[in-house]
């Protein structure tokens, strides 16, 4: 990875970009691991780093480095297939390069202050210095607003390319999906003493990223990585992703409900949220279909016309898909619909359950789609014709699914006792929650969930170790 | 069978959630029915096209 | 002609079309919930209270009155109940004294982070209890360990020393950290935490632990 644009075989500006993002992405995926260890051993072990690094402050970075490694990775993979979808080499691609330098510098000042200052007093300034203590869209207001001009550099990238260049499905999806994508963060920049309004439209923000407009994106990726990975039809990839839209957003913007239960909004949000959401596994279905209805196809067609090889020119990055098209499903679909209705939602609201399934939901839909992109990413940028999964792909693939596969696992049974007892039994109280969290089943979950957590790390690092050298590896194999 | 309403504001989303998934099944057939015609106005380009 | 294509099924203008539709339609119905929504979660005002008009978020004078969680047979799950008036902090505070009391304590709760540890409404992180209601948990209560264990003899005061003081006065090993908050920020955190458990939350958390004469086990 790291000699990637040296070897000069990507062909154009676009593509480096790109393969810069998904380095700082990578590095900031490590991050958010230990920070996440570290907030795992604080459960079981209280008095771990207590007034040096908090849990609190852990969990801060753990989550930040989660939705900026993730941004890093979907920027990067948009410049990666903006050239071949446009045919059009792309518009002030110096300007993006400089976008990039200024976003990587904020990111490093932001988290820097994150990790040593760690709080301030209940000023605006704090607000605008430190952080905004608002769960997932923490970076201070002087972050926000250089975010929001970084963005622009890069929407401008996309647009000016995308109006330049071949208007294809998959592009015309993506730009209207990158604008809304960019236009909603604004809702989480402003401050309110209503914490209900607060709430209100910061889950604007976070609801109509991760479960509509990246779920949209995500779409469009795999549409693209199947063109090229598997040389799927292009007329049927965009049939299914215009299809995908369709129940995407259909079901996932007024799903955005399951999140007005109990916030101080209307009771009507009740009904709106439960069947709205009800329906957002239906589209992660669709996508695990189509990726794997795809794959037979077009192996079917080759071995129709006599051929044995397969039609997977890239090993790892189609294996990150399908478990993409399958962990979405797994992880958004079955573990969000376990607590989306309201009968339901009334006792898991706010306990393990949500971390079980934001673990799996975050690395099933994102993070694994991501990750094949970046393999598709080192693919061209070595020249290689046809990538195979080396043992430490398999290994990383392996470890990091199974790892986080154990954690969700440990953590819904965590969260089946805490509902039973601190919410059912006890009364959601102080000393209920605090009995909860002591009881066997709870202890040992959290137990299972650090074990898992450790081999999810050891997983990233093969991973890490396999994305630095499989592109030479397999270029060498190849001459 | 309609039910009174039991929300602090009577606004107009409160008095479509009327019982069982009223609401819910309101505003989904609005979305959806326009479909039909989406459907069949597509049909005929496409015989127009033939 | 054979290979004419003319089911609607697989045309990529009916998907297209249909696709735009919805979101459009989505879109506008989210906006006009929107609407609807944020006239109804404004926050109330000092005369609302007087004339004991129902607002899902009062106003910040709400920390002068007694707060309750009761049962609801019209609503069919626990409301906050505002009751007769109680000094806070020794006295009754005006419209603005209380609004800037609030200001500071929201801010105080985002700059220290609160929500990184605790959930608030139910948002947040799982490792320390819900605040939702916390200044009706039956903790803080006259019988609760908590008065006793800071030695204050109301709950406003009681729990602003413990903000002060968190590591001083243990409750479990997972101890809250020391902060850093002042006198005046723990002021306003009370008056935040009590504005909050008087916001209709429709019913959420279910069958909260009652101070006194409740069948919940404490």
């Amino acid at each position: 990875m790291l000699t990637s644009i040296k070897e000069n075989h990507l062909t154009n500006k676009g593509q480096e970009l790109g393969m810069m993002y998904f380095r700082v992405a990578i590095i900031l995926f490590g991050a958010q691991l230990v920070m996440g260890l570290i907030a795992a051993i604080q459960f079981l072990a209280p008095g771990f780093l207590f007034e040096l690094f908090d849990f609190s402050v852990a969990r801060m970075v753990h989550i930040n480095a989660l939705v900026v490694w993730m941004l890093y990775a979907m920027i990067g993979a948009t410049y990666m297939m903006l050239t071949d979808e446009t045919g059009h080499e792309g518009v002030a691609i110096g300007l993006g390069k400089l976008g990039f330098w200024l976003l990587t510098a904020a990111v490093t000042v932001v988290v820097l202050v994150y990790i040593i200052v760690q709080v301030g007093p209940g000023t605006e300034a704090s607000l605008w210095l430190i952080h905004e203590g608002r769960e997932y869209i923490e970076a201070p207001r002087w972050a926000d607003i250089g975010i929001v001009v970084v963005v622009l550099i890069f929407y401008f990238n996309v647009f000016a390319t995308y109006m330049k260049g071949e208007k294809t499905g998959i592009m015309t999806v993506m730009v209207a999906n990158l604008l809304a994508l960019a236009g909603l963060y604004m809702a989480g920049m402003f401050y309110t003493d209503n914490i209900s309004m607060d709430q209100f439209w910061w889950w604007w923000v976070i609801h109509l990223w991760v479960e509509a407009t990246w779920e949209v994106f995500v779409g469009t990726l795999a549409a693209y990585a199947l063109i090229k990975i598997i040389g799927a039809k292009r007329e049927i990839v965009e049939m299914w992703l215009w299809i995908e839209v369709l129940m995407l957003f259909g079901s996932g913007i007024l799903g955005m409900g399951h999140h007005y239960f109990w916030i101080g909004t209307p009771e009507y949000w009740w009904e709106i949220g439960a069947l709205f959401s009800a329906l957002e596994p239906v589209p992660l279905i669709a996508m695990f279909v189509h990726v794997l209805y795809d794959w037979g196809k077009e192996q079917g067609i080759a071995e129709g016309r006599g051929e044995t090889a397969s039609v997977i020119t890239n090993g790892p990055a189609m294996a990150w898909i399908v478990t993409n098209a399958f962990g979405n499903f797994l992880g958004a679909g079955i573990w969000g619909f376990f607590h989306t209705l309201p009968q339901v939602n009334i006792y898991t609201h706010g306990t393990q359950f949500t971390a079980a399934h934001g673990h799996l939901s975050f690395f099933g839909a994102y993070a694994t789609i991501l990750i094949g992109m970046m393999y598709y990413g080192l693919q061209r940028a070595y020249g290689v014709q046809r990538m195979k999964l080396t043992f430490k792909s398999k290994m990383g693939i392996f470890l990091t699914t199974f790892g986080v596969m154990g954690m969700t696992i440990a953590l819904t049974i965590a969260g089946y006792e805490q509902v039973i007892v601190e919410r059912g039994e006890m009364g959601a109280t102080w000393n209920a929650f605090f009995v909860a969290q002591n009881l066997p089943w709870y202890v040992q979950a959290q137990m299972w969930r650090a074990i898992m957590g450790v081999v999810t790390l050891l997983g990233f690092i093969y991973l890490a170790w396999d994305l630095l050298t499989i592109g030479k590896v397999s270029k060498e194999a190849e001459a | 069978m309609i039910e009174p309403l039991t929300d602090v504001v009577p606004s107009f989303f409160a008095m479509l959630n009327q019982g069982p998934l009223t609401l819910t099944i309101a505003l989904h057939t609005v979305i959806i029915l326009p479909m039909f015609w989406i459907y069949r106005s597509e049909k005929k380009r496409l015989e127009s096209q033939e | 002609m054979a290979n004419k294509n003319l089911s609607v099924w697989t045309s990529i203008p009916f998907w297209r079309r249909s696709a735009a539709w919805v979101t459009g339609f989505a879109s506008i119905l989210l906006i006009w919930l929107t609407f609807d929504t944020l006239g109804q979660i404004t926050m109330g005002t000092d005369d609302d209270l007087k004339n004991g008009v129902t607002k899902r978020v009062p106003a910040a004078t709400v920390i002068n009155y007694k707060i309750g969680y009761e049962m609801s047979t019209k609503r069919g799950h626990e409301v906050p109940t505002i009751g007769e008036k109680e000094p806070f902090f020794g006295k009754e505070w005006s419209a603005d004294d209380a609004a800037d009391l609030l200001h500071l304590g929201k801010l105080t709760s985002q700059t220290k982070n609160c929500m990184n540890c605790h959930t608030l409404l139910g948002n947040g992180a799982y490792y320390a209890p819900d605040l939702t209601k916390a200044w009706i948990d039956p903790a803080w209560s006259k019988t609760g360990p908590m008065m006793a264990m800071t030695g204050k003899s109301t709950k406003e005061e009681a729990i602003a020393e413990f903000l002060q003081h968190p590591s001083t006065y243990p409750t479990h090993a997972r101890m809250m950290p020391e902060l850093g908050i002042t006198a005046d920020e723990a002021k306003g955190l009370v008056a935040f935490l009590k504005h909050m458990s008087s916001i209709d939350t429709n019913g959420f958390p279910r069958n909260f632990g009652k101070e006194e004469g409740s069948t919940n086990a404490h």
